[in-house]
């Protein structure tokens, strides 16, 4: 049993968790947060990767769209690394109504977000597997935003500032003492250990999850909605601008380059399992439909992944509708004081990713005000810890590493181009991790070969490094294949069931992995 | 003597046109590029798990026929894969041996046991043998395999036919150019072909690190163009030494892919490299010709028989498009088994239906029509197109690949 | 039409990408690659670094590619590997191009400079200083093959010549290309006699650079212009007509590289590809047919060594050259089994590279010298230049031997008047 003492405790390593963890701490809260899994395995990494330039918002939800653009410009400041400025556009397809374009500029002026319609030739010349019959072509400033980056360089920041980030510690119940929370008692998942952190202050960032943490603490039960969306990722970037359909907010309007891959999303459907989340092949058809109105031959080309996210929406009947002094468009927060008699918790849902920093900023105050303290928000002053300032992402920028060490260096997953070293000095730093911990911050195994090659070097050399013993190293290699295949079968199709039969192939036909020893209990 | 067309540069294809040749046919041999043979681990697989592991392959034909009626197998039956095994043997003796009637385990790179009837001289070492203990031995500068994870998985596994064997993991420093970092098997086997001091070298290094192993395992990486430097090294190094099979592009697979296309090269067979099959011509329930993609102007090729040997899924012969629409490339084929409900399932463990879909034939390799009867007179259908095997499972590749290559043989017969 | 002036657009190559399926085939078959750690091998610099490209190749080692195309050859899955090379290629050197580049690109310049002073300028190819100062001025290899300038031009030998026969088959275009008019005058003299020793009237319309050597180096813009022209020429000769041509690599151009590679996709360029031949394919295609005299082919009692140039392998025809040699009664032809002799167009020819390509072609060179190291056969002249060099044997196209065995000439003498 470990003890810990915190002023604050934070449920959730999304990125409102990470951003809240780092407000509170460089405000001078000794401050904590749990994940029951990694930071940004949940909705903070199963987006399409937009950073929105307030575009998507300008007619919808005006005031969001001011929102997005200036807090597009503090993050992209913040945490280049996480950010690559691919710029974006607005496009009028042949389906729709190019009138919808006047509104667009009109509601652009009025949110103060940069846009101007450009010559659709121009579009075309610049993205030139773009629909040839677009109508109408307008130019913002989106960018695309690596979830995983963002949300680690923001929790290095909050270290920085003394904050402790436990990551695989499920929250198991929230002390309190008759009408104060006192605590929170976890779980450490990879070890097994029983972990009470002693706090004044619980703030459950645990989006779809939130209801569970609310019930952990004895409230009533607050309804939390996920609404599943789903993404297909595109082996090669078929478009280096984010593109999207100039129309009313809808189910697949919009294409992302990110990293090495491009991803048209999504979709929106209430769910009931956070946990489980499927992506149905219809849904899967309807991506790919639309993206072939974006681009045409968008469903001869590779298809490599599909994943699901769900929204964090709360429709809580105990909270009064207009109760939002203390939100951020698209965002909720519960105080739980008004509303079960408890002090010391607030509950949050909704939110955006492109604006975390600032619902975080509004969260930690809503905290000082039910404490009676206030201290000034300082997270758009700082650049994240491992950000070179004005140095945003470049898609060439693996390449160039590469280029610079690859006679020195081995490369493990050539696809992404991870090299040893990237992934020896992770594991060193997480010999806990599995692969898809590992996964996530080098996107080992997340190319086209989905890990049918990488996947063995990778368990080689965890076992190697002493990090793990043969059986979990077996293990992890096991459920990194099973992990990989959630998000192939469903899209399998075209050039990627080529891949999956040669995957096949080596790791059933030539390794036989399938009849090495099974685990006895499944890995973590 | 026929004209002969052998589509696909496969084990079945290299195969099914070697043959042919000998037999003094015309053959013209069309393939997209080099064959899937270097993908392979080298081996010679009838049948490895029936799902079980099986012992003696042969003597399981009859009851894994029964209990798969739809696989290449219940069509092709024992003798033309007895026949196939047997030309390759004596076709190239210093790259096939073992006994056809009898499984063997052969360690993988992460150790596990891996089931096969004939395989290459330089693995004959690693026939996993109760009681012994193994030196495994790696290179730091060899990403492909981990010595460490190998021996680890080797000893903690029960050898299917009973008992255990230890194995010893040892790594050394093997730069093929000073500084090399990051070197690939082949780059390693073209060295010890080309230069005797590196031979020497490994030798010495293996030499030092080992403990008192019986035998000592390589990554499979000894030689390409000579494949006895495994012998020269067991001497140098004073115990046995074999190679372990890699991932793709396997040094094993290479060598057997050469030695084909050396044969049939020097047997006179005309060699099409890098073209696709476009179109075809068909008269009369037969092909007469076939289209050969060509620069600025496509061939026709005459064709009194052709044999389809392009590969499944993994060549793209057999595609799944976006829509769920499952073809067959180049004649669109007939095929079995896109009507299994599940056609791909998200338990990945579990064997995938989609993978069982092909052209179904009768005995003589002519793909059928789902009235039966061959859709074209002179079409025969070979290798992993062939519909109802799950070969990386069942450790069935390179059975399916010689039995249907020498069951359509035999149908066409000799020429003059 | 789809014009790819810059690498972004260059949507055709880069969408086959797609197919690749990591089984790095293609790097087991890169002669480059198996000679020097400097390449990082086209499944490196084509489908894996094509994903992370956006206008600027930041990979700078991709530029000792050779552009042989072997790559694109084996690949199983239909990668345009070597083409996605190309085009990362020309867009890394956009902005910087060597002058050496743009000089031994423009062949038509160095043929019309050097045919008349040929032998003082073949003295200074010849003359160690003169080719030291070269290498340091412009990056040519002090030791690198170089064509022998002739004195007498193709052209103005086919001019004053008579045909030996009267035609009986009708017309045939015969495209010589740069090196047949000013440099291998020999192969394309015999060409025609045998073309009209079988029977053809053959027409030669005027006809300048194909444009390979520009493209080659990158130099994408007048490499079209080249090509453009070019088809235009060849389109001006009698309409529908077989074109044949003893200049594989430049038949390549018009027949799938400029579209391949350069995205120019011309109607008359598409037509003159789609009736261009190599006089081997061509030939053994009316052998096939029973339309080739075999009867008059006259013994000849040799064993040589013949090597498949890449650009004529990247073309799909397979090897016609082989069979169509052993239709001479005598003839042993041993196939080199090599695959690229290291020239791969001007690359073999530029000091950082020359030793790649000796190395390159080095089991070529060994292939030569065993199986007859008198004589050697290929099909293009930039390789045969570089097996000539490296080994010292004589190196012939195939159309000399079938100039022979017809009893027009000695395959191993050139035919009288044609220098």
């Amino acid at each position: 049993m470990r003890k810990l003492r915190a002023d604050v405790v934070v449920v959730g390593g999304g990125s409102t968790g990470v951003g809240v963890v780092r407000d509170a701490a460089m405000r001078g809260y000794k401050a904590i947060l749990v994940d029951r899994a990694d930071l940004a395995q949940g909705t903070s990494g199963r987006f399409h990767g937009l950073l929105h330039s307030g575009g998507r918002y300008v007619v919808s939800d005006p005031e969001s769209a001011t929102e997005c653009a200036e807090e597009n410009a503090i993050v992209t400041r913040i945490q280049p690394h996480a950010v690559e400025t691919t710029g974006g556009l607005f496009v009028v397809t042949p389906h729709d109504d190019p009138a919808f374009g006047d509104q667009f500029l009109a509601g652009a002026l009025k949110a103060k977000v940069p846009a101007r319609e450009i010559d659709p030739a121009l579009a075309l010349a610049r993205e030139p597997r773009l629909n040839p019959g677009i109508l109408r072509a307008f130019e913002v400033e989106d960018g695309t935003v690596d979830g995983w980056q963002l949300v680690w360089s923001a929790a290095a920041s909050a270290q920085a500032y003394g904050a402790e980030i436990l990551s695989y510690h499920e929250v198991v119940a929230v002390e309190r003492t008759g009408e104060a929370v006192t605590g929170v008692r976890c779980l450490n998942r990879k070890t097994g250990e029983d972990v009470t952190i002693e706090c004044g202050f619980v703030l459950n960032c645990a989006g779809p999850w939130a209801g569970r943490i609310a019930n952990a603490a004895g409230c009533q039960p607050v309804d939390v909605v996920p609404g599943r969306g789903i993404m297909v990722a595109m082996a090669h970037r078929l478009v280096n601008t984010v593109v999207n359909r100039c129309i009313y907010p809808a189910d697949g309007d919009i294409l992302v380059p990110i990293h090495t891959v491009c991803v048209i999303g999504t979709t929106d459907h209430p769910t009931t399992d956070p946990d489980h989340l499927e992506i149905p092949r219809e849904e899967v058809q309807q991506m790919l439909d639309a993206g072939e109105e974006l681009i045409p031959g968008f469903r001869d080309a590779r298809a490599v992944h599909a994943w699901a996210g769900a929204r964090p929406l709360i429709k809580d009947k105990h909270v009064a509708a207009t109760d939002t002094r203390h939100m951020s468009r698209g965002m909720s927060v519960i105080d739980h004081r008004e509303r079960d008699g408890l002090s010391g918790l607030l509950t949050i849902g909704g939110g955006k990713l492109t604006t975390y920093r600032l619902m975080a900023e509004h969260i930690v105050n809503a905290m000082e005000e039910q404490l009676g303290v206030s201290h000034p928000c300082r997270t758009a002053d700082e650049i994240c810890p491992g950000n070179v300032p004005g140095k945003t992402y470049l898609i060439t920028d693996r390449l160039h590493e590469r280029e610079e060490d690859r006679l020195s260096d081995q490369i493990i997953c050539e696809c992404e181009l991870m090299s040893r070293s990237m992934f020896i000095d992770l594991l060193e730093k997480f010999p806990q991790a599995s692969f898809d911990d590992l996964r996530r911050q080098l996107r080992v195994g997340m190319g086209p070969c989905q890990g049918g090659f990488c996947s063995s070097r990778i368990a080689g050399l965890t076992f190697e490094e002493g990090a793990v013993d043969i059986e979990r190293a077996t293990g992890l290699l096991r459920l990194f294949l099973e992990n990989r295949w959630i998000g192939l079968w469903p899209i399998l199709s075209g050039d990627q069931v080529r891949q999956a039969a040669l995957d096949d192939w080596i790791i059933q036909g030539i390794l036989d992995v399938d009849h090495l020893p099974h685990p006895a209990k499944e890995e973590i | 003597m026929a004209r002969i067309v052998v589509i696909g540069a496969g084990f079945s294809g290299l195969a099914a046109a070697l043959r042919l040749r000998q037999l003094n046919h015309e053959v013209t041999l069309v393939a997209k590029g080099v064959g899937g043979l270097q993908l392979s681990q080298g081996t010679v697989d009838i049948l490895g798990y029936a799902p079980e592991w099986v012992q003696a392959p042969f003597k399981s034909f009859a009851a894994f026929i029964e209990a798969n009626p739809d696989h290449p197998y219940a069509t092709i039956g024992t003798q033309p894969v007895k026949r196939g095994l047997t030309w390759l043997s004596d076709l190239l003796p210093g790259l096939v041996v073992g006994d056809m009637e009898k499984n063997v385990c052969l360690p993988t790179p992460v150790g596990a046991m891996r089931p096969t009837a004939l395989y290459q001289p330089s693995m004959a070492s690693g026939v996993l043998t109760k009681g012994k203990s193994y030196a495994i031995v790696g290179f730091n500068q060899l990403k492909d395999f981990s010595p460490e994870f190998c021996a680890a998985n080797l000893t903690r596994t029960p050898l299917p036919t009973g008992g255990s064997v230890t194995a010893t993991a040892y790594r050394i420093d093997l730069e093929v150019a000073p500084g090399e970092a990051d070197s690939s098997a082949l780059r390693y086997a073209r060295a010890l072909d080309d230069r005797p001091e590196f031979r020497t070298r490994l030798a010495d290094a293996v030499k030092t690190v080992i403990g008192p192993e019986d035998i000592v395992g390589l990554p499979a990486c000894l030689g390409l163009d000579d494949p006895t430097i495994h012998i020269d090294l067991a001497q140098a190094i004073g115990r046995p030494v074999f190679e372990i099979p890699l991932l793709p592009p396997g040094v094993p697979g290479m060598r057997i892919n050469e030695a084909l296309m050396r044969a049939l090269r020097k047997a006179g067979a005309r060699l099409v490299l890098g073209s696709f099959i476009t179109g075809f011509e068909a008269s009369a329930g037969s092909i007469v010709s076939v289209t050969v993609q060509q620069a600025g102007h496509d061939r026709e090729l005459p064709a009194d028989i052709v044999v389809y040997a392009p590969g499944g899924f993994e060549s793209g012969a057999l595609t799944l498009d976006s829509a769920g629409k499952i073809s067959e490339r180049t004649f669109d084929l007939p095929l079995t088994g896109t009507n299994a409900a599940d056609l791909v399932t998200g338990d990945y463990w579990h064997d995938q239906a989609l993978f069982k879909v092909g052209v179904r034939t009768d005995s003589t390799m002519r793909a059928l029509g789902p009235d039966g009867a061959p859709v074209y007179g002179n079409l025969y259908a070979v290798g992993s197109i062939l519909s109802g095997a799950t070969r990386w499972a069942e450790k069935s590749g390179e059975g399916i690949a010689l039995g249907s290559a020498f069951a359509a043989v035999n149908a066409i017969g000799g020429g003059k | 039409m789809l014009e790819v002036d810059s690498y972004e657009h260059n949507v055709l190559a880069r969408a086959s990408l797609d197919h690749c399926v990591k089984c790095t085939i293609c790097e087991t078959q890169c002669p480059v690659m198996r000679v020097t750690p400097l390449f990082s091998g086209p499944k490196y610099v084509g489908p894996q670094a094509e994903r992370y490209r956006h206008g600027e190749s930041v990979d700078h080692s991709l530029d000792y590619c050779s552009s042989c195309g072997t790559c694109t050859l084996v690949c199983p899955q239909g990668v345009k590997i070597a083409e996605l090379n190309s085009v990362a290629r020309a867009a890394m050197k956009r902005d910087h191009m060597p002058l050496r580049d743009q000089i031994i690109s423009r062949t038509t310049l160095l043929g019309t400079v050097m045919t008349p002073v040929a032998p003082i300028a073949n003295a200074v190819l010849k003359f160690k200083p003169a080719r030291i100062v070269a290498e340091k001025t412009v990056g040519i290899h002090r030791d690198a093959a170089m064509p022998t300038a002739q004195l007498t031009t193709f052209t103005s030998w086919f001019k004053r010549h008579t045909p030996s026969t009267t035609p009986t088959r009708g017309k045939i275009i015969f495209f010589h290309g740069c090196a047949g008019k000013y440099f291998e005058v020999d192969t394309a003299v015999k060409a025609v006699e045998v073309l009209e020793h079988i029977g053809y009237e053959v027409v030669v319309p005027k006809q300048g650079c194909c444009g390979m050597p520009l493209q080659s180096n990158g130099i994408f813009d007048a490499a079209r212009k080249s090509v453009r022209t070019l088809a235009g020429q060849l389109q001006a000769g009698p309409a529908g007509v077989p074109i044949v041509s003893t200049a594989a690599s430049c038949a390549g151009m018009i027949r799938h590289e400029a579209r391949e590679i350069m995205g120019v996709t011309d109607d008359a360029l598409i037509e003159a590809g789609s009736r261009t031949y190599d006089i081997s394919e061509f030939l053994l295609g009316l052998a096939d047919k029973g339309e080739l005299p075999l009867d008059d082919l006259k013994r000849i009692d040799t064993e040589v060594c013949y090597h498949a140039p890449c650009q004529l392998k990247g073309q799909g025809m397979g090897t016609p050259a082989v069979q169509l040699l052993q239709l001479i009664p005598g003839v042993s032809v041993v196939e080199s089994g090599a695959t690229c002799c290291g020239i791969a167009g001007t690359y073999g020819l530029k000091k950082e590279k020359f030793d790649v390509g000796q190395a390159v072609g080095k089991p070529l060179f060994d292939k030569v010298k065993e199986v007859n190291p008198e004589l050697a056969v290929c099909d293009t002249e930039t390789c045969r230049w570089q097996i000539r060099n490296a080994t010292g044997a004589q190196v012939v196209h195939p159309i000399a031997f079938i100039h022979e065995a017809y009893g027009l000439g000695k395959a191993t003498e050139p035919k009288a008047g044609s220098v």
